[in-house]
């Protein structure tokens, strides 16, 4: 399902490409045809071969060693079967952690998606240095985790920050942003600060949209807004199908609560505040600060099936929803 | 009789009057946005410009009394910060160069080949986009750390060398849209497939080679995980320096030093954007199945 959804509009300007496949496949000369095959495995090989040694190697073995109390120092380590997936399920802290990265991606991956689509219906207004605005709007996507998280620590630290200065300034108590219970803002802040990433994508979909179906609906009298949900959002919807997919994997993945905790290296990890306390800073506290390299390697199996359940949940909620503008006669 | 075509100049000066406030509210809100997306990284900078004092005053400091352009060069001296951008810049250039060859090469072959699998491959090269890369990179560090490759640069070149899916995809579709009869002049002169690549591809296809690059050092300069993960403290990125040796003899942080080489950090690759900043944003689009 997915993936043929997504193949079917990546062949789009593919036509050329499938005209001649079925052409080859015509000709007398099997020879010929032979050598295309053996082209095209020559020319992916470097791929493949990657993807079963620096993917599916390092996944099987977590594996493997999911089934382990392996540690990386102690020679007697054993296999314990399922042991340890039967205690992460036993453990709270890992549901804990669960629960806070879900809610971390059905929050952040939303309203970054809502930001991101508002810059670009905005910027695709006439506005006068629109190149300037789309510029600098998106700039913050491209600084770098560590300099993002630097910046909003600084910005937001309890004494001299500026967000606190803000707040006392017009009267109310300082916060203690990063720490508990608001450190949870602040990740989320970093988040939506890079929505030109999604804006800039919008962007490229919104001027693909025929200029004649707004001016049609226009004529019909429908207003701006019903313009917006009835021709835009569908003929941008394989664009923030994508954006969910992704972002959502990027949610799950980011290492940013470690970048904000106090200490921003790996042995800081026992220092970020519970608040951001995520799946994926269960897995590392788990692998850096206590070494159970076994124990960790469930964990991340667990979180890789859940990936692959999500995602596939995402694909077969849209499938009706989304629309693919895919010319027919193209795909011949 | 005569103003039945046009409304009446009230009416008209009424619209003219909303039209006007339309605007006005429009650039402001762009304006107000817009500054609130470069405040974090302005206080950034501002705070390298401050004293050790000024950043720890509460309430808040929000100017330098003297602009303390100094922590900018004390940056460079406390830490060996040329030779954290060197080992940044090498295995940004190293990785992002055989990345996009071996992409654009990969790219070629579902492009314009085809063989039995072809569709299943691709299927997959998809699919593996949406694996999460964090899933994988602790058990490949442990491979890496078994076969003696941690505090080397062999890990970038190995990722350089087996392709990046979603490059691939990039190159894919743009390979896919070149006409057909370029090769098949070539093929029937007695060319084989490797030159056609070499010789009549890759010179036509210098806007996504260079998009290509520039994402792929992007990734790379930024990256903090993988560098923290695989190399030692002499040989790791600027990343992982900039997040982690601004220490003072006792291990206290000094901010000042740290936000000061963080926007020395950031700015090579704001500065590398602005430049090629059609390509970049030409290769972003199309990852969004345009």
């Amino acid at each position: 399902m997915t993936v043929d959804q997504i193949s079917s509009v990546a062949d789009r300007p593919g036509a050329a490409a499938s005209a001649g496949r079925a052409q080859a496949a015509g000709r007398p000369r099997t020879s010929m045809t032979a050598r295309r095959h053996r082209a095209f495995y020559m020319f992916t090989s470097p791929w493949i071969i990657g993807f079963l040694l620096l993917t599916i190697t390092p996944m099987a073995y977590a594996l493997w060693l999911s089934f382990t109390t392996f540690d990386g120092i102690s020679p007697h380590w054993r296999y314990v079967g399922l042991g340890n997936y039967r205690e992460l399920l036993n453990d709270p802290v890992t549901w804990d952690a669960l629960g806070r990265a879900g809610l971390f991606a059905v929050t952040s991956v939303p309203l970054s998606i809502i930001a991101g689509l508002a810059l670009a219906v905005l910027i695709n207004r006439p506005v006068k240095a629109r190149g300037l605005f789309r510029t600098l709007l998106y700039l913050p996507a491209v600084v770098p985790p560590v300099g993002a998280g630097l910046a909003f620590k600084s910005l937001f630290d309890p004494n001299s920050g500026a967000a606190n200065g803000v707040l006392t300034f017009f009267g109310f108590d300082a916060v203690g942003w990063l720490g508990d219970p608001y450190a949870r803002y602040v990740l989320l802040m970093t988040v939506l600060w890079t929505a030109g990433n999604v804006m800039i994508i919008s962007l490229a979909g919104l001027q693909d949209v025929p200029r004649e179906l707004h001016e049609a609906a226009r004529i019909d009298g429908a207003s701006a807004w019903r313009t917006f949900r009835s021709i835009t959002v569908p003929l941008l919807s394989p664009v923030l199908l994508f954006q969910t997919v992704t972002g959502m994997i990027a949610s799950v993945q980011t290492i940013m609560p470690l970048l904000l905790a106090p200490l921003g290296d790996t042995s800081g990890i026992t220092t970020v505040p519970q608040s951001n306390y995520l799946y994926m800073m269960h897995v590392f506290a788990q692998y850096f600060a206590l070494g159970r390299y076994g124990y960790a390697s469930a964990l991340l199996w667990v979180l890789f099936v859940l990936i692959l359940i999500a995602t596939g949940l995402i694909f077969k909620f849209t499938s009706g929803v989304v629309f693919y503008n895919v010319d027919p006669e193209a795909k011949k | 009789m005569t103003a039945t075509s046009l409304p009446p100049k009230s009416l008209r000066n009424d619209l003219r009057v909303r039209v006007r406030t339309r605007r006005l509210v429009l650039y402001t809100v762009l304006v107000s946005v817009t500054g609130l997306f470069l405040g974090p990284f302005g206080w950034l900078v501002l705070s390298g410009l401050k004293t050790q004092g000024e950043l720890a005053a509460s309430p808040v400091h929000w100017l330098p009394d003297v602009f303390q352009w100094h922590n900018f060069a004390d940056a460079f001296t406390q830490i060996d910060f040329l030779g954290y951008a060197r080992n940044s810049l090498i295995i940004s250039l190293l990785y992002a160069t055989l990345v996009t060859v071996s992409s654009a090469w990969v790219g070629f072959g579902f492009a314009r080949l085809d063989a039995p699998g072809k569709k299943v491959l691709f299927g997959v090269l998809l699919g593996s986009m949406m694996l999460p890369q964090m899933v994988t990179l602790l058990p490949t560090y442990l491979i890496f750390a078994k076969v003696g490759m941690v505090d080397t640069y062999w890990p970038w070149v190995l990722w350089g060398l087996s392709a990046a899916p979603y490059l691939v995809f990039l190159f894919r579709q743009f390979f896919a849209g070149m006409p057909r009869e370029l090769e098949e002049a070539a093929i029937v002169d007695g060319c084989g497939y490797t030159s056609v690549f070499w010789r009549i591809f890759l010179p036509q296809s210098w806007s996504v080679l260079s998009a290509s690059f520039i994402i792929s050092f992007t990734w790379t300069w930024g990256d903090y995980i993988a560098p923290q993960l695989l190399l030692s403290t002499d040989r790791t990125t600027l990343a992982v320096a900039v997040m982690t040796t601004y220490v003072n003899e006792g291990g206290a942080p000094v901010p000042q030093l740290q936000a000061a080489a963080s926007v020395m950090y950031v700015v090579p690759i704001l500065l590398l954007f602005l430049v090629a900043q059609r390509g970049f944003v030409a290769g972003m689009s199309t990852s969004g199945l345009k």
